[in-house]
């Protein structure tokens, strides 16, 4: 039984041991990366930073720096891509979302017809500021008060009018946050968007080589991918225009 | 009413006719020669195509050709349907055998139908003297050494002997035979190694007399293009055709075996190969540009819209047409157009046979995506080719195309935006992002959300659990307390072993006869607490009657009166019984009471 107890124990002080080194070495890695940046060596310093994300692991200021990076290296799509992933892990950033809109700035083209949704913009500037986690923690927090006090009440048979008054306010709160959750995650997790990358980049009519170009995107642009075939995605543009897009062009946000 | 009957009626009728009416104007009559200049011994073959909706067409009425004598060489008919409409033509075909020579018009050659008359085209036939048709060499060719007329020869011509690289020059092969012959020829083409080749087809066969004899002629054509300069040779071509054998096989009664079956011998003639002078393209004038395209072309140029947004696409189809090796016609140069992206979009190529000339279109197609607004241009394209007939280079053009290009519309994130960003270029002198951030921030694991992680599944589902097991147990309080059966029923085996437990220390004080008194009473106040009714006056008949009726079965039955038998006669004789059947029947009582649990009392 000791014998157990001692294994388990030094198995967890390994572990948090290893943690700790891991870290450590993830923040001089990060470190030197930012003194590439600073140095002007943008190439080396995004090698650093792809090199931490290859470790498994992700931060908003992480994702952040290697925008920059890209963007100082004149590389606008990579730029934009990871700013966005940045934004959706510190979504009230003002540092990225003001890099970010800098950066769109410079997309050499622009999609006419563009018709934003009063509604849909609406709800997703409610939703904007919050992160996922934050709005599932709070779900997670109004639902259990919720069953406390359906506890109180059903359970524990406590009848007071302030009870069911509380009861009632806590279930609306949590309907809105259930929602408000539920809206974040399909806007920024299931539904798959991803920014183009390449240079060049034709749009064309079908998933094939032979399909003809129906119109030419740049670096920078977001699309909506809708479905795949072959080596082509199915994509969405901002103005509802379709086409296909070779899959080599993208990057999924 | 009636009235307007009649005005349908007449209506209909009016759309019945109207397709009829049309039927009758189109009515068409072609007359072609397939040959306008023969010489006193050949014949030309005159067609003549009557074409129109209905299907009994009429036979065409044939002038008088005084000057020929005329032979009916039969009709053939087409019908086609074409989207539901119905069109048939029938080409009548006449041999023309020239009685004097000159030039003679036919024309008059009528169709009349409902009584209206169509008349066909005027076409001309040249008859030339006799003589003149044959030439020496080809009346040489007629004869064999010794001076006897040929069966069957066959002859390879060009029509010219000094073309130039990629020239097109005309092989005729022509095959003539004037016996009869069985089946289908069988034709080995000449090799034609150091050209590009395209067949051109089988012509007419026609008759030509050649030392008093009549000779079958059949032609092919090929369109050759040297693709070198120097000597190049067009091999020889050989026929093997089926012709009666020399010496005839004929039956007991006279006749023929070769024509009665078909078959005779195979003969193979070969034609002489024929040697071609390549010359080189001048290089006097030659365009810096030039491809290499011989012949004699135009070129348009099309845009599919004029007006269009800053990024949307403007397909401009190129046409190249005219003669020569049309395969062969490269792509206009496309000079760089700093307003334009251009893209090569798709090119084809239709070709088609004039006057023995290969020819026909190629076409591109491009896409020009403007991407700044304004009236832009697209230049005009140059296409060159050397014209073999003036032995010059020559330089067609296209039309400049003017492009009007607006401002797009509604995008919100930035328009004030400009939308070419020629002028601004991210990169090393960029600065006005912000600056990096020096701490790494909370780092977690790549694309981890936190609704899916076990955590918070546990922490949410506890205390649904928790709500779910204090409303259930404040719903069995409640009822315990509000039903007095419901209460009695979940407390009867609670009670029941009670009453057991008191059972057995009675027993152990050897008081047996209060024993048995407690297990019956424990017996029966279990059913009584099962069925909420009261212990008293319980007889074995109503136990009996009450178990059956709760759907009891009959061992558990016989097994309880027995019990209940058992503990009646000890409570009267208790000297008789001993330990070991106080224990058996305090089992005996447990195990009734297990299988009474399974009994639906409620």
């Amino acid at each position: 039984m000791f014998k157990n107890i001692l294994t388990g124990f030094m198995t967890g002080l390994v572990l948090l041991c290893y943690q700790a080194v891991s870290r450590a070495s993830t923040d001089d890695d990060f470190l030197k990366a930012n003194e590439f940046f600073q140095n002007k060596d943008y190439s080396r310093a995004i090698a650093l930073y792809q090199n931490i994300l290859a470790s498994g692991v992700e931060s908003a200021p992480l994702y952040f720096n290697l925008g920059n990076a890209y963007f100082k290296n004149g590389d606008l799509g990579q730029a934009i891509l990871y700013y966005m992933k940045a934004r959706r892990l510190a979504p009230s950033d003002d540092d990225i979302l003001t890099n970010l809109e800098f950066a769109r700035q410079f997309t050499s083209i622009r999609m006419e017809g563009v018709q934003l949704n009063p509604i849909t913009t609406f709800l997703e500037s409610l939703v904007a500021p919050y992160r996922l986690d934050t709005l599932a923690w709070w779900s997670s927090a109004l639902f259990i008060l919720f069953f406390v006090f359906l506890s109180l009440h059903y359970g524990l048979g406590f009848r007071s009018d302030w009870i069911k008054i509380v009861t009632i306010v806590v279930l609306v709160m949590l309907a809105v946050s259930s929602w408000m959750t539920t809206y974040k995650y399909r806007h920024d997790y299931l539904t798959r968007r991803a920014v183009i990358i390449a240079p060049e980049c034709p749009v064309t009519s079908g998933p094939y080589e032979q399909s003809e170009i129906e119109l030419e995107a740049a670096p920078g642009l977001v699309v909506e991918i809708l479905s795949e075939s072959g080596t082509y995605y199915n994509v969405l543009f901002e103005n509802k225009r379709r086409g296909w897009i070779k899959k080599e062009l993208v990057a999924e946000i | 009413m009636k009235s307007r009957v009649v005005s349908i009626a007449v209506l209909s009728l009016l759309c019945l006719m109207v397709p009829a009416t049309w039927a009758q104007s189109e009515i068409q009559v072609t007359v072609s020669l397939d040959r306008d200049t023969i010489g006193m011994d050949e014949q030309a073959v005159l067609e003549v195509v009557v074409t129109g909706t209905e299907q009994n067409l009429p036979a065409p009425q044939m002038p008088s050709l005084a000057m020929f004598e005329t032979y009916s060489q039969g009709r053939s008919t087409n019908i086609s349907i074409v989207n539901g409409q119905v069109s048939s033509s029938i080409t009548y075909r006449y041999m023309l055998l020239p009685t004097k020579s000159g030039v003679f018009p036919i024309d008059n050659i009528a169709v009349v139908y409902n009584n209206k008359r169509y008349k066909g085209n005027r076409v001309e036939l040249t008859v030339l003297d006799r003589g003149v048709a044959a030439s020496p060499q080809l009346e040489e060719k007629a004869v064999d050494t010794q001076g006897k007329s040929r069966d069957y020869f066959l002859e390879a011509v060009v029509n010219k002997t000094s073309p130039y690289v990629n020239e097109q020059v005309t092989l005729t092969l022509k095959f003539y035979i004037a016996v009869r012959y069985y089946g289908t020829p069988e034709l080995n083409e000449p090799s034609t190694t150091g050209f590009w080749t395209e067949v051109l087809g089988n012509m007419t066969p026609y008759f030509q007399k050649l030392h008093n004899r009549n000779y079958r002629v059949i032609e092919r054509k090929y369109a050759l293009f040297p693709t070198q300069a120097g000597e190049l040779t067009i091999g020889q071509a050989t026929i093997t055709v089926n012709v009666p054998s020399t010496s005839r096989r004929r039956d007991p009664f006279g006749m023929d075996l070769d024509d009665f079956f078909g078959r005779g011998e195979n003969v193979t003639i070969r034609s002489a190969p024929v040697k071609l002078n390549v010359k080189p393209l001048p290089v006097e004038g030659r365009p810096a540009n030039f491809t290499g395209t011989i012949g004699m072309f135009g070129i348009t140029a099309t845009p599919d819209k004029t007006t269009v947004e800053v990024n949307q696409p403007i397909t401009v189809t190129i046409k190249i047409t005219g003669t020569g090796n049309i395969k062969s016609v490269a792509e206009p140069l496309i000079p760089d157009l700093p307003d334009f992206r251009v893209y090569k979009a798709s090119s084809n190529e239709k070709t088609s046979i004039i006057d023995e000339q290969l020819g026909g279109t190629k076409i591109y197609e491009e896409v020009f995506i403007p991407n700044k607004p304004g009236n832009l241009e697209i230049p005009s394209l140059e296409f060159n080719f050397f014209d073999p007939k003036t032995r010059k280079y020559q330089t067609v053009k296209t039309r400049s195309i003017q492009i009007t290009v607006k401002q797009p519309e509604g995008y919100a994130v930035s328009p004030e935006v400009p939308y070419s960003q020629s002028g601004v270029v991210i990169g090393k002198q960029a600065s006005d992002i912000r600056f990096i951030k020096n701490d790494i921030g909370r780092l977690t694991s790549k694309g981890r959300l936190v609704i899916f992680t076990p955590l918070y599944m546990v922490i949410n589902g506890l205390f649904v659990v928790s709500f779910v097991s204090l409303l259930v147990l404040r719903l069995h309080r409640e009822k315990m307390t509000g039903n007095i059966g419901y209460a009695r029923s979940r407390k009867a085996s609670r009670m029941a072993q009670k009453r057991l437990t008191r059972a057995r220390s009675l027993a152990k004080v050897e008081k047996i006869s209060e024993f048995y008194a407690e297990i019956s009473l424990a017996l029966l106040a279990y059913i009584a607490d099962k069925l909420n009714i009261s212990p008293h006056g319980l007889t074995s008949d109503r136990v009996t009657a009450l178990l059956k009726e709760k759907g009891a079965d009959d061992a558990l039955v016989e097994d309880t009166l027995a019990l209940l038998h058992k503990c009646d006669f000890a409570r009267f004789a208790p000297a008789t019984l001993n330990q070991e059947d106080i224990n058996q029947s305090l089992e005996n009582t447990r195990q009734i009471m297990v299988k009474m649990e399974t009994v639906k009392f409620v």
